[in-house]
């Protein structure tokens, strides 16, 4: 069944467009992921302008994002004063990440800076993880092994406009959350993510914030900023496919309800540890891409000014 | 004040006028064409996987047919990957100045069994000889480079084609082609020029434009985004939230 697509103007197979929100959407359930970093590649396999399937994916992580961050205010999980900060960080951070995008877009060169930012951080962020995991479940065999500290006292404490987090525990240089938001917020932009894989360990491990606020305030702010994204992306780039995202989307709810629901049944480590080889396998693609010499040197595009 | 004769007699001169130069002009359109495609227009609707249009005619007299169909003229840029510390990336580019974005030639036999070069050249028939214009600086050599690189291109996406064996001719006055649009058709007006060539001459051209649209649903959510896109990231949004909220919604009371 074939659907032509009015934004990214291709037609593809919505079945199988369903299909792949629900593989994606039960990674992401499984793994309590937002699954952008997922879909966005795995769209720009299937011949998906990368432009399109990263303005579209941020709106399809709106959606994705919504009932978690909902699920967790209900049972009081979400910081919303760190929240905000990190939103605010996030506005900035996303605003200047869609002009950079339509800058780079101007250039012909965000093919390949979409492409260079994937092999970048799912690389740092997959290896980290299952370095992280597999010490954890070595740990978790040998428990005699000396336990590492909490959190460290470092320069970045020592930043002004401290402000308390009563949710978090905290008291800390807002321009440390602030940072971080518009950090993610820039990653959001340009790659098509919620950016949860960046924010939640940077909350955990720079921030020191308690794991129990850590997914409710990430998802928190991420709908945001992904709808600043998607409002941006289409004013600026006309590249928000409705009705791709709203195919992905119906896939996706109901394959995260499924993983979820396996998820729970697995260990953490090991499923830490499973995330993070699918983190390294697409990062390994995308690089691929990039070092293979493609079988058309040449590419077209419409030029500035009509 | 004229008199009522003498305004009568005006009018008749004017209209004998025209009736006598369009009976002047008849000779040379004695060797007409008649051009018909089984649709002006085509719709990208929400099944669109590419469409294909069949143009016939009649010529008076027998002769050589070439068809040309050309899209709507825009400025494309051609870009070429490099290899910089061994990845590929863009680099060097040309910008060509508005190139049709679609091309045909269909004919009923090898051009060059039709028409001399020059006529050819002169006519712009075959996608090779398009006039293709840069102001991108560069030597001629490497500009002709992107030239070439620009027309393969446009062929591997099936946007330029050319098919000699495909004009059908039957009993030397009828004719058929088709004009296969490929899902990526862009979308705008369409010329198809049909050309009647005799011993080597053109004798006759004709003109039918055609145009290639979006329609329905497709065409609204395009127009849409474009003219008013602010509202359209509003809406965008408002919908991705109801359907999470929805989602949330039924699968807590499942």
């Amino acid at each position: 069944m074939q659907i032509y697509l009015p934004i990214a103007e291709m037609s593809l197979n919505a079945l199988m467009l369903l299909g792949l929100g629900g593989m994606v959407g039960f990674l992401s359930g499984m793994f309590g992921v937002g699954g952008g970093f997922l879909m966005t590649p795995l769209l720009i396999f299937i011949g998906v302008p990368p432009a399109v399937a990263v303005g579209t994916e941020a709106n399809q992580v709106v959606a994705a994002s919504v009932s978690g961050a909902l699920a967790h205010w209900r049972r009081g999980n979400v910081d919303f004063r760190m929240g905000i900060v990190l939103m605010i960080g996030g506005f900035i951070g996303s605003t200047l990440g869609v002009s950079l995008f339509t800058f780079l877009r101007g250039i012909g060169q965000i093919d390949f800076v979409i492409a260079v930012s994937y092999v970048l951080f799912l690389g740092i962020v997959g290896a980290l993880m299952v370095v992280e995991s597999v010490r954890a479940w070595f740990r978790s065999r040998n428990p005699s092994a000396p336990r590492r500290k909490l959190h460290y006292h470092t320069w970045l404490h020592g930043l002004p406009f401290k402000m308390r987090f009563r949710r978090s525990k905290l008291y800390i240089s807002a321009l440390l959350p602030l940072g971080i938001g518009v950090f993610v917020g820039i990653l959001a932009a340009i790659m098509g993510v919620g950016g949860g894989f960046v924010m939640v360990p940077a909350m955990i491990y720079l921030l020191g914030m308690p794991t129990s606020v850590v997914v409710g305030t990430s998802l928190f702010q991420i709908v945001f900023v992904t709808a600043n994204v998607t409002f941006l992306q289409s004013v600026n780039n006309q590249t928000v496919d409705i009705v791709l995202a709203m195919l992905l989307v119906v896939g996706s709810v109901f394959g995260a309800q499924i993983g979820a629901r396996v998820g729970s049944r697995l260990r953490g480590e090991e499923v830490r540890i499973a995330l993070g080889l699918i983190v390294l396998a697409v990062c390994a693609r995308v690089a691929w891409t990039l070092v293979v010499t493609p079988d058309n040197l040449y590419s077209l595009g419409i030029g500035g000014t009509h | 004040m004229f008199p009522v004769k003498r305004r009568f007699a005006r009018c008749c001169a004017i209209f004998g006028a025209i009736f006598g130069a369009l009976f002047l002009a008849a000779p040379a359109a004695a060797q007409s064409i008649v051009v018909d495609l089984s649709t002006r227009e085509v719709a990208i609707s929400t099944g669109f996987t590419g469409a294909e249009l069949l143009l016939f005619g009649a010529t008076e007299g027998s002769g050589d047919i070439v068809v040309t169909v050309e899209g709507p003229r825009r400025d494309e840029i051609i870009r070429r990957k490099e290899r910089v510390a061994g990845i590929w990336v863009n680099g060097a580019s040309v910008t060509f100045e508005k190139a049709p974005a679609y091309y045909r030639t269909a004919a009923s036999k090898p051009l060059d069994e039709i028409a001399a070069p020059a006529i050819l050249e002169k006519l712009q028939i075959g996608s090779d000889r398009i006039d293709l214009f840069t102001r991108t600086a560069g030597d001629a050599a490497s500009v002709l480079t992107f030239r070439d690189a620009f027309i393969r291109t446009k062929k591997r996406q099936a946007l330029y084609s050319e098919d000699i064996s495909d004009l059908k001719i039957i009993r030397g006055r009828l004719f058929r082609s088709t004009i296969p649009f490929p899902v990526n058709v862009p979308i705008g007006t369409y010329q198809v020029t049909v050309h009647l060539f005799k011993n080597g001459q053109l004798v006759s051209s004709e003109k039918t434009p055609l145009t290639v649209q979006k329609v329905g649903l497709e065409a609204q959510i395009y127009d849409f985004a474009h003219d008013h896109a602010a509202w359209y990231g509003a809406i965008a949004i408002a919908i991705a939230l109801m359907a999470g909220w929805f989602a949330g919604v039924i699968f807590r009371r499942a």
